[in-house]
């Protein structure tokens, strides 16, 4: 991109506007310059294999000795997804995993967050030990519960049988309902630590004198809750809901672990689908067309998460 | 004349192959050519069932899971390679995860690796990797004289659309592991059928002797295919007909697992057997829980082992029973040899293949470490039946193939598993379930991919 | 005064009873880790081991080569890190400092792509990797993970370059430096805190990255360490000793990390930056 025609054309206010412009040309071309190693990482890695997923999915893919043999198949495999019991089970389950754990982590970090802000000893403690699930293979993470859960010498059936909450040992990866149950838990295990530590960082933002000024209005803590404290950190708890939500539409490692997408297909994401489909049964047509309708759906959620974030970015810009 | 037509397949052979890997190097093709010159001298002579590669050299990668004990592998491979001092063989271990083998290997060779040369799959594999040309056709440069050397039904096993894809390596069946002592307690003898198994589990189980009767494997994967095959088939069904047409949705289809349902509903198997695998199931009977197992051929010898069993000594097996009587059916299971069709050294790995099949080595396979040899020779060999029980009894198996001729096999057994598991849940009754595992088939077998 | 004594011990309950509910899973992780194999399926389950043994990690190290593992996962995390700040860095001073059109559609257009699921790129990235005979490489695990976080650093660093008076490359640039050396000698010193945080984020992100390291590189020898966790189970075993030990291993680093970096990764989180 040379600096003429950057400048020339595209400008209709004049003179003035247009010789600031070529002056800046060099910091233009550097910046430039500079963004272009990220962008070529980028899109090596994200936009040409989605474009490519497109296509992909238009086609009769089939293995032989010298790779992948295409022939278009028009809408096929779209047609083969679209009639898919398993397919739409597997969307259902997907978002549904995602919509109640992201709920319940932002609920009960909410109330956890309020409960512990404000305690100052044992903070920096505190704040290790939340990061510490965070931080932590999801992989081996769905292994521990896997032994916890276990319906056979699992420590869960053995600490509730010792509490008389439970009689007899139950199969907690066994049923559809309660093999999702498990999971969310541990979803919900690994993920509320972080989010509380998001809201306890925004409640900290929250002058003091706000709530010393309500309480002298006589406002009660449920009140200065809804009125002082929640508006201030509303805003990272949407932004932090909708990351979530749209990184657990991706969830892979901890089915794949944990239940291997079962009983029957119960726990089956749609990302577990998609590799059964593409890696397993070697299908990379049909295989390609479940990814690009995951795709679509997380666009969709996408939209949403724009709507909100758009406002955020522009807040620090300054042109 | 037999002679020219084998030429004249080779000949093709070596033009479909050479047109397929152009660009990608051309040692294959070359391979193939100073074979056809081997091949022909071994034709004239070929009198001995194998086949003349004792020229052949170079270093062979061999990518194989631990079989059952380790120390296997390596023991081969050193008496192999004193056998051939021009054949170095390099290991590479694969997960022994069958699902996780195929996956990674499907990828990597499709992918173009030259390496490994040669690997070890399961018996399961030869449609799926036939049609996808993940391995070697090994008809095509083995005389047929080297196939007669394998127990009957293994090399049809091997085999799709008229090729043969893998060399059988050791087989394995399910079994009918029982405690002798608590039989013996309860004045019972070894169950002689399915009804009995039912009937002696739940007398033992009402003396107090054991918590649970029967452990088996229930969870959602292939095990479960394998199990099912084998009421299934005691029962007189089929997954699919003749023509490859699905008829799972059938009176003995729903005969065989409101059985094994019923094994869970009446407290004989653990509720949690609904997430049993092999592991697991094991685990029960060695820690002295359980008073049947059904397992295969290694349950013997874990079951001996004082550092996991609680029961050594007091373990018996036999074949698996049928409804009504004995002598039901056992799942074919156990591991083949494929060659990789980029492999540099296809001599080489043929004569590994040769020598690993053989007498001596089947014989090491069975003596030393108790695994199913596929080889009749040394199957039916009184010395190798004595090593223990499982290998004593496995002539009296009828082994029954998973209905993996079809190279959607994959999905097929998808289908299985999933439906059967899910009705054993009791997330569905067993008709519905059989009903979509039905239509789920159909699907499957024209290519679905699974959805 | 009671009342606010009261509230103080409720507000510790809470705290502590939050804190051992992480902590016991870790707990019997690591417990387990030392029990005899023949404990690990005992029911029920001793809550301390009877008999302690290091036979899982030696298992682990000698009979499942875990160690190779470490080593992958250390050389693909390290590298994207570097690569990671290295770029960002660069696209991070670009957007906030300089002139550069359309700079919000492409930071959102960023932040929306890091968001997508793997599924979505994993079969085209896959053939790609395959045609450039890079599966089973470093480069098949370092090349994605960059792209990946790529955006959230770039979003991170952009945030500190913009609490960075423009006023500042004018001065550099009367005084004869070129754009890329006031970028490089005066403002990247000035933005450690916001490249610590991105580094961490980057590093624990491809540390724990499973999908792509289990479909790019399957090769025994290429594995990571997530990929050698999940793949331990054998055919007929699952070795729940040797999965925890290496498991236990695994995690060190990673809290030694939080430790030091603590005050970097909550700062990163108030920076708006919310990526789990």
């Amino acid at each position: 991109m040379t600096p003429q025609t950057d400048a020339a054309p595209t400008n209709q206010r004049g003179k003035v506007r247009n010789k600031r412009q070529s002056l800046q040309a060099p910091e233009r071309r550097a910046g430039y310059g500079m963004l272009t190693p990220s962008l070529l990482v980028i899109g090596a890695v994200t936009l040409f294999p989605i474009l490519y997923s497109m296509w992909m999915s238009l086609n009769h893919i089939s293995l032989t000795v010298n790779g992948f043999s295409m022939n278009f198949a028009g809408l096929q495999n779209y047609s083969l997804v679209i009639h898919s019991e398993t397919f739409w089970h597997s969307v259902w389950f997907t978002f549904y995993f995602a919509v109640v754990t992201v709920f319940l982590e932002l609920f009960l970090g909410m109330l956890i967050a309020l409960a512990i802000n404000g305690i100052d000893r044992l903070k920096n403690v505190s704040v290790v030990i939340m990061l510490i699930p965070w931080s932590l293979i999801t992989v081996v993470s769905a292994q521990m519960w896997g032994y916890i859960y276990n319906g056979v010498y699992g420590v869960l059936n053995y600490l509730l049988q010792s509490l008389h909450l439970i009689g007899a040992p139950v199969t907690w990866l066994g049923t559809g309902t309660s093999a999702v149950m498990a999971m969310m838990v541990a979803d919900i295990w690994k993920t509320t630590p972080f989010v509380v530590i998001i809201i306890l960082a925004g409640l900290q933002m929250v002058p003091r004198d706000l709530y010393e000024s309500a309480y002298l209005d006589g406002a009660n803590a449920w009140h200065v809750f809804w009125s002082v404290t929640f508006p201030m950190v509303r805003g990272s708890i949407a932004l932090a809901g909708l990351f979530r939500i749209l990184q657990a539409f991706g969830m892979f490692d901890l089915p794949y672990v944990l239940t291997q997408g079962g009983p029957g297909t119960a726990t089956e994401s749609l990302s577990i689908l998609g590799d059964r489909v593409m890696f397993q049964n070697l299908d990379f047509g049909p295989g390609s067309a479940v990814a690009v309708c995951t795709v679509i759906l997380v666009l969709a959620l996408s939209l949403v998460f724009l709507s909100a974030f758009r406002n955020l970015v522009r807040e620090g810009e300054s042109e | 004349m037999k002679n020219r037509t084998k030429l004249g397949t080779l000949g093709l052979s070596v033009v479909t192959l050479g047109a397929l890997v152009a660009g990608c190097g051309t040692a294959p093709t070359t391979n193939t050519a100073t074979n056809t010159a081997s091949n022909g001298t071994s034709g004239t002579q070929n009198t001995t069932g194998t086949v003349d590669l004792s020229k052949a050299s170079g270093t062979v990668v061999w990518a194989a899971s631990p079989i059952a004990q380790t120390g296997i592998r390596n023991t081969l491979i050193g008496d192999f390679e004193k056998a051939h001092p021009n054949i170095k063989i390099q290991l590479v271990d694969l997960p022994s995860n069958t699902d996780t083998n195929r996956q990674s290997l499907a990828t990597e060779i499709e992918g173009g690796a030259t390496t490994p040369d040669v690997y070890m799959g399961d018996v399961i594999w030869p449609a799926q990797f036939g049609q996808s040309q993940l391995a070697v056709p090994l008809n095509k440069y083995l005389p047929s004289s080297f196939f007669t050397r394998f127990a009957s039904g293994l090399v049809q096993g091997a085999s799709y659309k008229g090729n043969v894809y893998a060399a059988p390596f050791y087989v394995d069946s399910g079994f009918l592991y029982y405690r002798k002592d608590l039989l013996q307690k309860a004045g019972l003898q070894p169950p002689q059928s399915w009804e009995q198994v039912v009937s002696d589990a739940q007398t033992l189980q009402k003396k107090g002797l054991v918590q649970y009767g029967f452990v088996w494997q229930g969870a959602s994967y292939e095990g479960l295919t394998c199990d099912f095959m084998e009421y299934l088939t005691d029962a007189g069904g089929q997954v699919l007909n003749s023509q490859g047409q699905p008829t799972i949705d059938s009176p003995q289809a729903l005969k065989a697992v409101n059985f094994m349902k019923s094994l869970i509903t009446s407290g004989i198997s653990p509720r949690a057997e609904v997430t049993f695998q092999e592991a697991q199931s094991m685990n029960v009977f060695d820690q002295g829980n359980a008073a049947f197992l059904r397992n295969w051929d290694y349950a013997w010898s874990n079951s001996q082992n004082p550092a996991d069993s609680k029961v050594v000594g007091k373990v018996g097996v036999e074949p698996l029973p049928t409804f009504g009587g004995p002598d039901g059916h056992g799942t074919i299971g156990g591991w083949d040899l494929y060659v990789n069709p980029h492999t540099k050294n296809l001599n080489a790995s043929l004569e590994f293949i040769n020598w690993m099949t053989g007498v001596q080595a089947q014989k090491i396979l069975a003596t030393k470490y108790s695994e199913i040899p596929t080889n009749a020779t040394v199957q039916n060999d009184p010395q190798v039946k004595k090593v223990n029980p499982v290998l004593n009894i496995v002539s009296q198996v009828k082994l029954v193939s998973r209905p993996s001729q079809t190279p959607n096999y994959p999905q097929v057994s998808q289908a299985i598993y999933t439906n059967v598991n899910q009705a054993l849940s009791g997330g569905t009754s067993v008709s519905a379930a059989l009903k979509k595992a039905q239509q789920q088939i159909q699907s499957a077998v024209s290519g679905n991919g699974g959805l | 005064m009671i009342e606010a004594k009261w509230k103080t011990i409720f507000r510790y309950v809470i705290l502590i009873a939050f804190l051992v509910i992480i902590l016991l899973p870790f707990y019997w992780m690591f417990i387990t880790s030392f029990k005899t194999d023949f404990a690990l399926g005992a029911y029920p389950p001793s809550l301390f081991p009877v008999h302690w043994t290091l036979q899982h990690y030696v298992e682990a190290f000698t009979k499942y080569g875990f160690g190779t593992y470490i080593r992958n996962s250390v050389v693909v995390s390290l590298v994207s890190t570097f690569l990671v700040l290295t770029f960002a860095s660069m696209a991070g001073f670009s957007v906030a400092q300089l002139p550069v059109r359309g700079k919000t559609p492409l930071l959102v257009m960023f932040l929306v792509i890091s968001m997508f699921p793997a599924i979505a790129i994993m079969s085209p990235l896959y053939m790609l990797l395959r045609h450039l005979n890079w599966l089973n490489s470093y480069q098949a695990l370092i090349i994605p993970y960059t792209a990946f976080n790529l955006p959230f650093a770039i979003w991170i660093l952009r945030n500190y370059f913009l609490q960075l008076p423009k006023a500042l490359l004018e001065a550099a640039r009367v005084d004869g430096a070129s754009i890329f050396q006031s970028f490089y000698r005066i403002y990247l010193p000035l933005t450690t805190p916001g490249m610590f945080t991105a580094a961490v984020f980057t590093f624990v992100a491809s540390w724990t990255e499973f999908f792509m390291a289990l479909t790019f590189n399957q090769n025994n020898s290429m594995r990571t360490i997530p990929v050698g966790i999940a793949l331990f189970s054998g055919q007929y075993t699952i070795p729940y000793g040797t999965i925890f030990a290496g498991s236990v291993v695994s995690i060190v680093p990673i809290i030694l990390l939080t430790i030091l970096f603590r005050k970097w990764i909550v700062s990163g989180l108030t920076s708006g930056a919310v990526k789990g």
